[in-house]
């Protein structure tokens, strides 16, 4: 998995390369509205308007930041499905709306062939993570006290984390309280205040794990965690499922190559650029810039949306 | 970071904040100027009939939102120039109560009792002194308890309240709301229900949008903006339209009395009014503190308590004939309420009445503000910014109280004239702003839709005699009581008894049960 990432970036970083003349020669034929899937003040939507501050600054475009939260980045989707296709209209969500989400929930109507996927900016550093006083080292510690009769409550921030939580456990032979909240910050004051044993993070955990406060029990990845080289992975754990997933700029479907390419290019520029408020956020919180543009993206998406069918299929036996 | 970091951070935010101007090369923050702006604009909101300071926060917000954008960093003057309003807008409602008999806020209707015959007999300088001075003292009294209190009832929620606690502390709030606000306890649970219904609509964890009637315009359900100034401001609109309609024949410009030159306080005097305030002061500060009772009964029971302590006594002129205590007795209570109402917004994010509901509005529009007991965690090994911003926003309330105390007076006394700004020019202004600044934060043709049903819903309500406001905190709150009820049955392995197996949150949707049976009981009485 490691090394299709690898390709992946090293593909979209050629793309790149090859698109950033498009993006100074492009003019979008108005302000160009960009969606935000994320609550107002987190470190999502500060990224968003960071971009979107940088992107005026380099190219004078007019971009104009608007929240459309709700359902999983589903009511962001359906709002930009029904969006012109001339540039005009972009929105950032996670590659799960596009994946996961759509999937489960056939009847909104989506695929992620609806969308053109523009670039990613980041990914997440996705960890298990409980209070140190727990006085667990790793997840298998958790494991134990579960098969010694403890009611463990397992934080999760989406339906599909709550599924991988679920898998986890079976995987194991234990059953979490598995108690789904809003925002990877929910999870951290429920584990803070002792309302959760442990819990997904996606990032936010890394003051408080370097503080010794917090320990990243497992990396919920394909890869180990920066900050925690060894904790196991998912993989290590028996699981075949895990929480890959990036923050992803899209537009609709049928948008023009080279708007596409202009988009994309000047967005991975930016977050690319360490000396950004964008950039120096990313590498901050989610642990530096993961860009993937054009057809890798694309293609990203649509196995994405396929594994997702194959988790909830195994979730519900 | 130990507390005193904290408060010292949380001052330095207001104070070395972003600059807005220099005096004499000092440097301004802009947090500072918008506590001023707020605090005078919030005077004379309050000095005018019909407008009052909710009214001057809806429409504020959305423009102060617009101007400061979503930043972390606008919170505290977004923040800041709203608690102003709120404090303001409580003294400048005695001015037209003292000089013309007309309340300029529902509050300070007791302050007619006894400042309309003090201006009569030509004292009305001394009762706006007094109005002013027992205003002041109770809001700083207020703002003291609230310092104190809040941290610690936040940290006692968070120590021992579980999930199940939780959500039935959340369930107590509501049916305490229903019960005690408006006259009757059956309207409030119908206000709460229809508020936890609109709440229902397009939300929840499910993906498909619940109760949208298929309806692509109510997946996303209601924003927030469109319910509560739907229901508070647009709906009360509506109805202050009607019954200048119906009052139009009887309408006459109040013309103002001759009056004595001086009208000083003296010590003397300050000295002999000080238990009537005290008193009030703690009545209001403990009204404040409840969930959905705001400065309105504050001033009454202030009022009558002190009626009843000073019926016998010689030397001062009976209650309702020009007594000053009257007065103290209603400002202080009235402004008691602002500082105390901030204790369950910060530690438990429940907002007691309609300024807290605006406070609320504004945190969660911004975001990177979630009031709530995990605002109140005092780390030591990393920043937490949410108690940085809950010290800023103390000590803008020491700022508003500190213009109270100075500039306030001067200003309030300057502002009998606004009494004759007619009704009918001004809500027609405030309609198309409100309406104006909702569609600004959220341009779509739908939230004006919204917000116009929901005022006609709000006319509806008050038509009957429904108070809105156990509406508007429903709405507020029911997010959250349906999060926390989900979380609290998937925490304790599915058991749908979760309220009752655990003794305390028993013990509350007992409390809840008892509140509303009360409620009922005396209503019949």
């Amino acid at each position: 998995m490691t090394s299709i990432l690898s390709s992946l970036c090293m593909a979209a970083a050629l793309a790149a390369a090859a698109a950033t003349a498009n993006a100074s020669d492009w003019i979008p034929p108005g302000p160009i509205k960009m969606l935000i899937g994320f609550h107002a003040g987190g470190g999502a939507d500060t990224q968003a308007r960071f971009i979107a501050e940088e992107l005026e600054k380099r190219h004078g475009w007019a971009v104009i930041p608007k929240q459309v939260t709700g359902k999983g980045g589903l009511n962001l989707a359906a709002a930009l499905k029904s969006a012109p296709a001339d540039g005009t209209v972009i929105g950032i969500a996670v590659t799960e709306t596009f994946g996961y989400n759509m999937a489960a929930a056939p009847n909104a109507g989506m695929t992620p062939t609806d969308f053109t996927g523009l670039t990613t900016t980041a990914g997440f550093q996705m960890g298990v993570v409980s209070l140190r006083e727990k006085g667990w080292s790793t997840i298998e510690d958790a494991f134990a006290e579960a098969e010694g009769g403890a009611q463990l409550r397992f934080g999760v921030m989406s339906p599909r984390l709550a599924d991988i939580a679920y898998l986890l456990g079976k995987a194991n032979g234990v059953a979490f309280n598995i108690v789904e909240v809003r925002g990877g910050r929910a999870v951290l004051d429920g584990v803070n205040a002792g309302d959760l044993d442990l819990g997904f993070m996606a990032g936010i955990q890394s003051n408080g794990v370097a503080a010794g406060d917090l320990v990243n029990l497992a990396s919920a990845l394909s890869e180990p965690l920066k900050q925690t080289p060894e904790a196991p992975t998912f993989a290590d754990l028996g699981m075949s499922f895990n929480s890959d997933g990036q923050f992803v700029f899209v537009a609709p479907a049928g948008l023009p190559g080279d708007v596409q390419k202009a988009l994309a290019s000047a967005i991975s520029d930016v977050v690319s650029d360490p000396e950004t408020e964008a950039g120096q956020l990313i590498a901050k919180a989610f642990g530096g810039p993961v860009v993937v543009t054009g057809d890798a993206l694309q293609a990203q998406m649509a196995a994405d949306y396929v594994a997702a069918r194959e988790l909830l299929l195994a979730a519900s036996q | 970071m130990d507390v005193w970091s904290y408060i010292w951070a949380g001052m330095l935010a207001v104070f070395a904040g972003p600059e807005a101007l220099a005096v004499f090369d000092i440097g301004i923050s802009i947090t500072l100027v918008m506590v001023i702006f707020g605090f005078l604009l919030g005077i004379v909101v309050g000095a005018i009939p019909g407008l009052g300071g909710p009214t001057a926060m809806a429409i504020a917000l959305p423009i102060l939102i617009s101007v400061f954008g979503f930043a972390p960093d606008a919170l505290l003057p977004v923040m800041g120039c709203l608690i102003g309003i709120m404090k303001g807008a409580t003294i400048g409602g005695a001015v037209p109560a003292i000089l013309f008999n007309t309340p300029g806020t529902p509050d300070s209707y007791m302050t007619t009792l006894d400042g309309y015959p003090m201006a009569q007999r030509g004292q009305a300088k001394k009762a706006l002194r007094i109005a002013h001075f027992s205003s002041a003292s109770g809001d700083t009294f207020s703002d003291v308890v609230l310092i104190v209190c809040a941290p610690f009832l936040a940290l006692l929620v968070e120590a021992h309240l579980d999930l199940p606690e939780k959500t039935a502390l959340l369930i107590l709030s509501l049916s305490f709301v229903a019960a005690a606000v408006g006259g009757s306890v059956g309207k409030g649970l119908i206000a709460t229900g229809l508020g936890l219904l609109a709440a229902s609509v397009g939300t929840g964890e499910d993906f498909y949008p619940r109760l949208s009637l298929g309806a692509a315009a109510l997946n996303r359900g209601f924003p927030i903006a469109t319910s509560v100034l739907g229901v508070l401001i647009v709906g009360g609109v509506f109805h202050q339209m009607t019954q200048i309609a119906a009052d139009r024949m009887r309408q006459s410009v109040p013309t103002p009395i001759p009056q004595e030159t001086n009208g000083r306080l003296t010590w003397a005097d300050r000295r002999a009014l000080m238990p009537v305030i005290a008193r009030s002061a703690v009545i209001g500060t403990v009204i404040g503190a409840l969930p959905g009772i705001g400065s309105t009964l504050a001033a009454s029971i202030g009022y009558t308590t002190a009626k009843a302590r000073y019926a016998m006594r010689k030397g001062i002129p009976e209650f309702g004939q020009g007594a000053p205590q009257g007065v103290a007795a209603t400002e202080a209570a009235n402004s008691s309420v602002s500082g105390a109402n901030m204790i369950p917004v910060l530690s438990l994010g429940i907002p007691g009445n309609t300024a807290a509901v605006f406070l609320i509005l504004a945190a969660e529009s911004i975001g990177g503000f979630a009031p709530g007991p995990s605002v109140f965690r005092f780390t030591t090994d990393s920043v937490n910014p949410e108690l940085v911003i809950a010290f800023g926003l103390f000590t803008c309330m020491f700022v508003a109280n500190l213009l109270n105390w100075t500039i306030g007076g001067i200003f309030m006394r300057s502002l009998g004239f606004l009494v004759r700004v007619p009704k009918q020019r001004l809500l027609p202004v405030v309609l198309v702003v409100t309406l104006t600044a909702v569609y600004v934060q959220d341009p779509r043709m739908e939230v004006i839709w919204f917000t116009l049903g929901f005022g006609v819903l709000g006319f509806g309500m008050r038509l009957v005699s429904m108070s809105p406001l156990p509406f508007v905190i429903a709405f507020i709150l029911g997010g959250r009581l349906e999060d926390s009820a989900r979380q609290a049955f998937a925490a304790t392995g599915g058991d749908p008894w979760f309220l009752l197996t655990h003794p305390l949150a028993a013990a509350f949707v007992a409390l809840s049960v008892l509140i509303v049976f009360i409620g009922v009981r005396s209503g019949r009485a």
